[in-house]
């Protein structure tokens, strides 16, 4: 197996779950809105590329966007007095029709250093063609080239002069480093407590609606940030690829902590990027091995549900008791 | 020492002698037409004589797991088929040192694997499932010829139906027919957006789209119900609902792909190969004589007597 590059490949997935991580832990907010702000992370940076704009603005600009509908997500819970779970599932919704729009199509390909040269057509002469008075056109239509303007190539090309897993790695580190001064500072405090109780926060003179926008608009600024980086990553952004990326961020995070345990913020913080590496490991070793015992590729989502379930099913003490397992109380 | 060495010597060479090529399918998503290519190439491959190891993997949808089959198969598979466009393009930006060989990918050059049809250099090459849309246009227009508004209906969801989608367009202001573009992204949509416009539309064409293919059933109730005659770019799609059909079997492009294959396990390097787009001899006609009956539709004689396949009548 190739191991450093499923690290790497978990390392990326790990943005989406600090993500999801704040959403669900920090302020207890639940928010599938990176389902779609995952993909306009990559729309965008993608989108972005084309125009020449250095690959680490379109990253932190795919970040940002994806950051600002989260916003959204926020002030409709909070105005319009709608469950956060349904306002999420609105904008996700919404952010179908809009990444279709910023990519111009349902997929994008990162700009390459040779250049389309022609556009695909269907030249070959069919039988039809006589009987309709088509001309066989095997004329091909070749790319303008002159239009063209400067593109940022991927810093995950060959040759490109970086080095991916270090590139990854450096990504992973400031924004876990970041976030973890961040939640230090009074304000993240606040954040925390709104988490641990929204309505008791008031008393201590605290707007709880700024607080959930802010923790709205970072957990979807990570999901955009992972998706920026895994379209750059694996050459291309595609309108669906958002699909079950709050479930799988979920699994990771909850992954992390059986691993760490949840007791101090350092740790907590490490539970996401630990978990979504584990649960990528995870990943290739079912590829890997469950192909010979049987196990479909599409088995996987069956059994990532049914992890879920009993991990969080293992932490309840009733369970635990029915088990005969010792209980911590 | 010298008895160790021998040994391993020999273990070596045997295994050597004795290695199957191992051939790496990996494909996005479960769905007819994406199995059939995978019939079609395995079958080519059995046949062959060539002693092949298969696997295939599916993402499921999900495009981690593209990434991620990619990866695997970087590792431990000699030869790389990729069907489907994302499929494709997570196999080419993972894999630089093995062939990748894509298949039913419509727009092989905006998918950025290859920039042009033909020989080029690198470990990329393939069989696009392009369809005529020059030829589909024209034959609407022949055999409707007061036809003024054409519904396309198709997924805005899915790369190569829009590809196709501009394309209609494209001829269909040549030949004076306004295109009306039907869009969903569930069947339940489709057909709701159908019954909207369903009072404008003088024809429709569907083509090679994994969601009208997958919805075909219903639409084609729908269409009978509207009177609304259908031409369609697949086949599989016109025997459930069109009065002509004139497009590939997906089997045929899975053959195309395995003889890819086959050419680089006997040793051709991927920059030798041609990319092209199925050939036209596997083009099947369809015409179904009921429906057109039906919608008092006429059929020209020269058309009947090339269809490769008539219903009814």
């Amino acid at each position: 197996m190739d191991l450093i590059g499923i690290i790497e490949q978990g390392l990326i997935a790990s943005l989406a779950a600090i993500g999801v991580f704040i959403s669900f832990r920090v302020i207890d907010l639940p928010d599938l809105t990176p389902d779609g702000s995952y993909v306009l992370g990559g729309a965008v940076s993608i989108s972005l590329m084309y125009v020449g704009v250095p690959w680490i603005l379109c990253l932190v600009f795919g970040g940002l966007l994806a950051g600002f509908f989260g916003v959204l997500t926020a002030i409709i819970h909070n105005k319009l007095g709608v469950n956060s779970l349904l306002a999420s599932i609105l904008i996700m919704t919404m952010l179908y029709s809009i990444n279709i729009r910023v990519m111009n199509g349902p997929n994008i390909s990162v700009p390459k250093e040779t250049a389309p040269m022609e556009e695909a057509r269907y030249t070959e002469k069919t039988k039809l063609d006589d009987l309709l008075g088509i001309k066989s056109s095997t004329s091909i239509s070749e790319v303008d080239t002159t239009k063209q303007t400067k593109k940022t190539l991927s810093p995950f090309r060959e040759k490109s002069g970086y080095n991916s897993t270090i590139l990854i790695s450096l990504i992973v580190l400031i924004s876990v480093f970041s976030t973890i001064i961040f939640l230090r500072t009074e304000f993240g405090i606040a954040l925390r407590g709104y988490g641990g109780n929204k309505e008791g926060i008031k008393n201590l003179g605290i707007n709880p609606e700024l607080m959930s926008i802010v923790g709205l608009f970072l957990g979807n600024f990570y999901a955009g940030l992972a998706g920026s980086l895994f379209s750059m990553y694996g050459g291309f952004a595609d309108v669906n690829m958002g699909q079950g990326i709050v479930v799988t961020s979920l699994a990771a995070v909850i992954l992390g902590e059986i691993i760490f345990g949840r007791f101090h913020l350092f740790y907590n913080m490490m539970c996401p990027v630990i978990g979504a590496v584990v649960y990528q490991i995870l990943l290739a070793l079912a590829m890997r091995y469950g192909y010979t015992i049987g196990f479909q590729s599409s088995d996987m989502k069956l059994v990532t549900s049914l992890f879920i379930i009993i991990v969080i099913g293992l932490r309840r003490v009733e369970v635990r008791k029915w088990l005969n397992l010792k209980t911590s109380e | 020492m010298k008895r160790l060495v021998s040994t391993l010597l020999v273990v070596v060479l045997f295994t050597l002698s004795f290695a199957v090529v191992k051939v790496g399918i990996t494909q996005i998503v479960d769905h007819p037409a994406l199995n059939r290519i995978y019939d079609g190439v395995v079958d080519v491959l059995k046949s062959s004589g060539v002693e092949v190891q298969i696997e295939h993997q599916s993402a499921q949808g999900v495009f981690q797991n593209a990434i991620a089959i990619a990866k695997k198969f970087k590792i431990d598979a000699d030869i790389i088929v990729a069907i489907a466009t994302p499929s494709a393009q997570a196999a080419a930006t993972e894999i630089k040192d093995k062939p990748v060989v894509f298949s039913a990918v419509t727009d092989p050059i905006s998918a950025g694997l290859i920039p042009k049809f033909g020989k080029n250099p690198g470990n990329v090459v393939g069989i696009s499932d392009m369809v005529p849309v020059e030829t589909h246009v024209n034959l609407i227009k022949t055999i409707f010829p007061d036809a003024k508004n054409l519904a396309v209906l198709y997924n805005p969801g899915e790369a190569n139906s829009v590809f196709i989608a501009q394309e209609t367009k494209k001829y269909g202001s040549q030949v004076g027919l306004n295109v009306i573009e039907i869009t969903g992204t569930s069947a339940n949509e489709l057909v709701t957006a159908l019954h909207a416009n369903a009072n404008r539309i003088d024809v429709a064409y569907l083509s090679t789209d994994n969601l009208v293919a997958s919805s075909a059933e219903i639409l084609g109730q729908v269409f009978e119900k509207l009177g609304i005659p259908v031409v369609a770019g697949d086949v599989d799609i016109a025997r459930k609902t069109a009065v002509l059909g004139f497009g590939f079997d997906y089997y045929r492009a899975g053959v195309e792909t395995g003889q890819i294959v086959l050419d680089i396990i006997n040793g051709k390097s991927p920059s030798e190969i041609e990319s092209r787009i199925v050939s036209a001899d596997a083009l099947t006609f369809y015409i179904n004589l009921d429906r057109a009956e039906k919608l008092k539709i006429t059929i020209p004689k020269e058309f009947l007597e090339i269809a490769d396949e008539v219903v009814g009548g």
